[in-house]
């Protein structure tokens, strides 16, 4: 950037020196000179639609829009001159011909730009003597998007958004003149990852979100601005709340490291879960079979026994499971109370992920963008970390990278970019393009094999850069702060305990005599899960896994405390607590839980002050001794098919056995999307995926619905995970491997998440009703 | 008995002259509660909230009212009308509307600012109670009941209206015309203290 050429463009008498071909309006903020703009936005470039932005510029007899007009040496612009008043307002006024004045019910009223500017540039009365033009109101569009086409300016920000950023290319353009309106391409329903974007891009109230519909108005609301803790992507956005509750998020335009000003549906909407009346409000502890409510301090009490009678015997027998969805203040000090008492069995794994940082080849989200080659390995990030995948398609899309995916049971990789399917290492690296420069590698965290000898045999003199996705936001920020049975924080050594994994086997033979479960799920993510003769739970909600304990403690959720979490890349970002949120009034974050259960155990904790230096000095040190795969990480829980043939099944139908693939949707996650009214209907159905080959020999077709039944699995899979999955939708899928059949983990009515591994046959087909299809493509 | 008190029950006299003059005037006096003083044509007392002819609410939940308010008295949380339950027409309906009216100045500020002609302030001022919450009037209370006899035009309304009382429904007030008000006029009453006073 050294070299780029500076130019002076004077504005409004105020010289600028910008690099020469920056477009006018982007010179203008720099003098906080704002030009209106309706098509323009910083991150898609200029259209020159919308003509809202005309100036004046010096020896050009009409007035140029300063949008697409690039500055030049010496140019003179007048933004608030009469002739460009006068330009701004006649565009206005021919805006205002057909735009609904029912601001009153308008979501946009108060934040809109088209009030702002007519306020501010209008003429304040109209011209015109004809009734307006009445289009439909209320269009739906799609799960989460409505449109109200009287108020569309057809700025195309949406349009150009869903091809340039997103390119799925789902809205576009119908119709001409006054008829000209936004619709989804053939008027399917308008779905991705990223839909909410356009009705914060929409700057009318066309576009408006299902779940923000006449909720509240943007002066009701308390701003607060924190991090998303969905995945580990962190990104930074605005949570805004109103009589308590929860109303709306909103990105941060200006987040261009972490975000890039994007959010995804999941992180946007999956906000309705903390006045979910299922929430926990108080401790529950387990007698006689049934729960009791008590107090908080009679639940210390009982925790804090059973910890200190179990350390006094053997402090191998107390267990920690946790702390990849806790702030690195908690995991830290959660840690830090256990190994004072002696215990080492500590670990965040609580589902198939293995192992959060990269090590040192890690690299930003930014990085990503400038790679030659993306290799994805494992789960896409689509499903993943889905603003994670905004930027391989910003490098795919804008910048020509190759995407390359190893053996993936997945269908196509679900975004509209080139990428190249290959089922072994050496054919990835025949795929990748001549003398790359940058390769990145972007891997879930689950199984390493081809992660570690893709990095052996990478062509060397390219910069390798990786990343681990995952399934708990601060998974990173967990093992930086020693939630590791092996290391301590900072990634030191410690006395080695047991893993999540091992933790399960000795609950299952009965060796470990306490088990402290910190929000995290293992009964629903993993087949071996074994609850310890005293298991105590802290969450949100009355998760599988707190179903099975002995004592459950209401959590709070990440938008009810304060602190800080990790992201994939390594930011320490910060999480604020919302303000004016309500919460239930016998919640504990698990900072406080931690604290409280110290004082019971006599343990004395360190002051916030030195936890805070802790945390950001363990944070600053990256894991410079490990890579992809470490050993040290062990593997992920894969079950083998069972020896006791006490435990196996009959095959009921046609004796194919199939082997489970279990795959993550954005919207499939168990947890609070179970919990939130709000994306119900974004949830995926509960479905399983064929080869075409299986599907013929089973007779099934894309539309069938059938149930499972468990083959074979693993001896160490519980009595609780003996029903399968029922109702199935079928889809037969081009590229499943042969004998395999996917499932899509974390359904809140697919216990499907921890069959990873198990065989299963199918039973019980029922064909797609036939009239149904008929009633769709007869005519009447 | 010196000549001073003589003098003094001439005072007395004059005294009790006033006394008896007044006795023989006409009362400003009404026997409230049965008997109800007239207000003022523009008299701001409770809120209610109107209805359209064909019975849906005039309210869309706009919030105008809420922000323009100089009290903050007034909190309105706006909803989707759904077809099957259409509270108003168009989208928005309020599904809450509340006005805390011992924080309420009765400005008449919501009045002016409802795009809709909504929320109107009555001449009904009796609003006493035992217990604060219940100064929290919410749309079961504001609400006029759908047979009330609402839905014209604020100048055409069944009955017609009394024009002093400008756009006021009294008609479909929950204030009943037959208890009245037929007492002496605020503004009279008024004029004769004044006058009282300047004597």
């Amino acid at each position: 950037m050294i070299d780029q050429q500076l130019v002076t463009v004077t504005i409004d008498g105020t010289p600028v020196r910008v690099p020469k071909g920056t477009w006018l309006v982007e010179a203008a903020k720099q003098i906080k000179r704002e030009i209106p703009v309706y098509c323009y936005h910083r991150k898609m470039g200029p259209a020159g639609l919308c003509r809202i932005c005309l100036v004046e510029i010096e020896g050009m007899p009409k007035l140029q829009i300063a949008c697409n007009t690039a500055v030049t040496d010496g140019m003179v612009v007048h933004t608030q001159s009469d002739k460009a008043a006068d330009g701004r307002r006649a565009v206005l006024e021919l805006y205002l011909v057909n735009h609904p004045l029912d601001c009153p019910i308008c979501d946009k009223g108060g934040e809109c730009d088209l009030q702002d500017y007519a306020m501010a540039y209008g003429q304040g009365y109209s011209r015109s003597v004809d009734p307006k033009v009445s289009k439909p109101k209320a269009v739906d569009l799609g799960p989460t998007i409505v449109l109200d086409e009287e108020r569309c300016v057809v700025c195309q920000r949406c349009v150009r958004f869903d091809d340039m950023i997103v390119g799925e290319r789902e809205l576009v353009l119908k119709d001409r003149g006054v008829r000209n309106i936004i619709a989804t391409a053939n008027g399917e329903p308008y779905r991705h990852n990223f839909t909410g974007n356009v009705t914060e891009l929409c700057p009318v109230g066309a576009l408006t979100s299902k779940t923000y519909r006449f909720k509240s108005r943007p002066w009701d609301l308390r701003r607060t601005t924190t991090t998303c803790t969905q995945c580990p992507v962190g990104c930074q956005m605005h949570v805004d709340v109103r009589v308590g509750v929860v109303q709306r998020t909103m990105s941060l335009e200006d987040d261009d490291a972490i975000s890039d000003g994007w959010l995804c549906d999941r992180g946007r909407y999956n906000v309705g879960f903390y006045d979910d009346p299922a929430r926990v409000t108080q401790p529950m502890y387990k007698r006689d079979g049934g729960w009791v409510q008590i107090g908080w301090d009679d639940a210390l009490d009982i925790w804090a026994a059973a910890i200190r009678e179990a350390c006094a015997v053997n402090p191998a027998s107390v267990g920690v499971v946790g702390g990849g969805r806790l702030t690195n203040e908690e995991a830290f000090l959660l840690q830090h109370l256990f190994r004072a008492k002696g215990v080492a069995n500590l670990d965040w794994r609580a589902g198939s992920q293995r192992q959060a940082s990269p090590g040192r080849n890690g690299g930003t989200l930014v990085d990503l963008e400038s790679c030659d080659a993306i290799v994805l390995i494992g789960e896409s990030p689509a499903e993943r970390a889905p603003v994670m995948d905004l930027r391989v398609r910003k490098a795919a899309l804008q910048k020509g990278a190759k995407v390359i995916r190893i053996a993936s049971a997945e269908r196509p990789y679900p975004a509209p970019i080139p990428s190249t399917d290959v089922a072994t290492v050496a054919e990835a690296i025949k795929k990748l393009p001549k003398d790359p420069k940058r390769i990145a590698i972007v891997w879930d965290g689950c199984d390493a094999d081809f992660a570690t000898s893709l990095l052996e045999k990478l062509p060397a003199g390219a910069q390798v850069l990786t990343y681990i996705t995952g399934e708990q936001a601060n998974a990173r920020g967990a093992e930086a702060m020693g939630m590791l049975p092996f290391s301590e924080p900072g990634y030191g050594k410690a006395e080695s305990g047991l893993d999540a994994a091992q933790m399960f086997a000795a609950a299952r033979d009965g060796k470990l005599a306490v088990l402290s479960i910190f929000g995290a799920n293992p009964a629903m993510y993993r087949a071996d899960f074994a609850r310890a003769s005293f298991t105590a739970v802290s969450d949100l909600f009355m998760t599988e896994t707190a179903q099975l304990a002995d004592l459950v403690l209401p959590a709070k959720g990440p938008f009810e405390k304060t602190g800080t979490t990790t992201n994939m890349a390594g930011d320490v970002l910060p999480v604020n607590a919302a303000h004016s949120l309500e919460t239930p009034a016998d919640a504990l974050s698990d900072l406080e839980m931690v604290v409280a259960l110290a004082e019971k155990l006599g343990v004395e904790l360190p002051v916030a002050e030195e936890v805070d230096a802790a945390v950001l000095r363990h944070l600053a040190k990256a894991p410079e001794d490990f890579t992809l795969g470490d050993a040290r990480f062990g593997t992920s829980v894969i079950l083998s098919p069972s020896k006791d043939p006490e435990r196996r099944r009959k095959a009921h139908v046609e004796g194919i056995a199939f082997n489970v693939v279990v795959q993550t949707r954005v919207f499939g996650g168990g947890g609070t999307s179970a919990h939130d009214a709000r994306i119900a209907e974004l949830c995926p159905l509960p479905e399983a995926a064929f080869s075409p080959e299986d599907a013929a020999e089973l007779g099934v077709n894309t539309g069938d619905y059938i149930d499972l039944v468990l083959d074979s699995v693993s001896d160490v899979v519980q009595a609780h995970h003996d029903n399968v999955g029922h109702d199935l939708l079928v889809e037969v899928r081009n590229g499943m491997p042969r004998g395999t059949i996917a499932l899509i983990g974390g359904l809140p009515d697919s216990p499907a998440s921890n069959l990873a591994g198990a065989r299963v046959s199918v039973t019980n087909i029922r064909r797609a009703p036939e009239d149904a299809a008929e009633a769709i493509g007869a005519p009447a | 008995m010196s000549r001073k008190n003589l003098y003094n029950v001439g005072a007395l006299l004059a005294g009790l002259g006033v006394t008896f003059k007044y006795m023989f005037k006409r009362k400003p006096t009404i026997q409230y509660p049965s008997r109800k003083k007239k207000h003022a044509p523009r008299f701001h007392g409770l809120h209610e909230l109107r209805r359209y002819g064909d019975g849906k609410e005039r309210c869309i939940g706009c919030e105008l009212c809420s922000s323009v308010c100089p009290a903050n008295a007034i909190t309105v949380i706006g909803a989707e009308n759904s077809p099957a339950d259409r509270r108003s027409p168009g989208e928005r309906y309020a599904a809450r509307y509340e006005i805390d009216e011992l924080r309420c100045i009765f400005c008449g500020m919501c009045e002016e600012a409802c795009p809709t002609d909504a929320i109107v302030l009555t001449p009904r001022f009796e609003m006493s109670d035992y217990r604060r919450g219940s100064f929290i009037y919410s749309k079961d209370r504001l609400l006029v009941p759908p047979e009330a006899g609402t839905g014209l035009a604020p100048d055409d309304r069944p009955n017609g209206i009394p024009s002093d009382l400008g756009r006021v429904a009294e008609i479909k007030s929950t204030v009943s015309t037959d208890e009245g008000y037929d007492a002496t006029w605020r503004g009279t009453i008024l004029k004769t203290q004044t006058k009282g006073l300047a004597e």
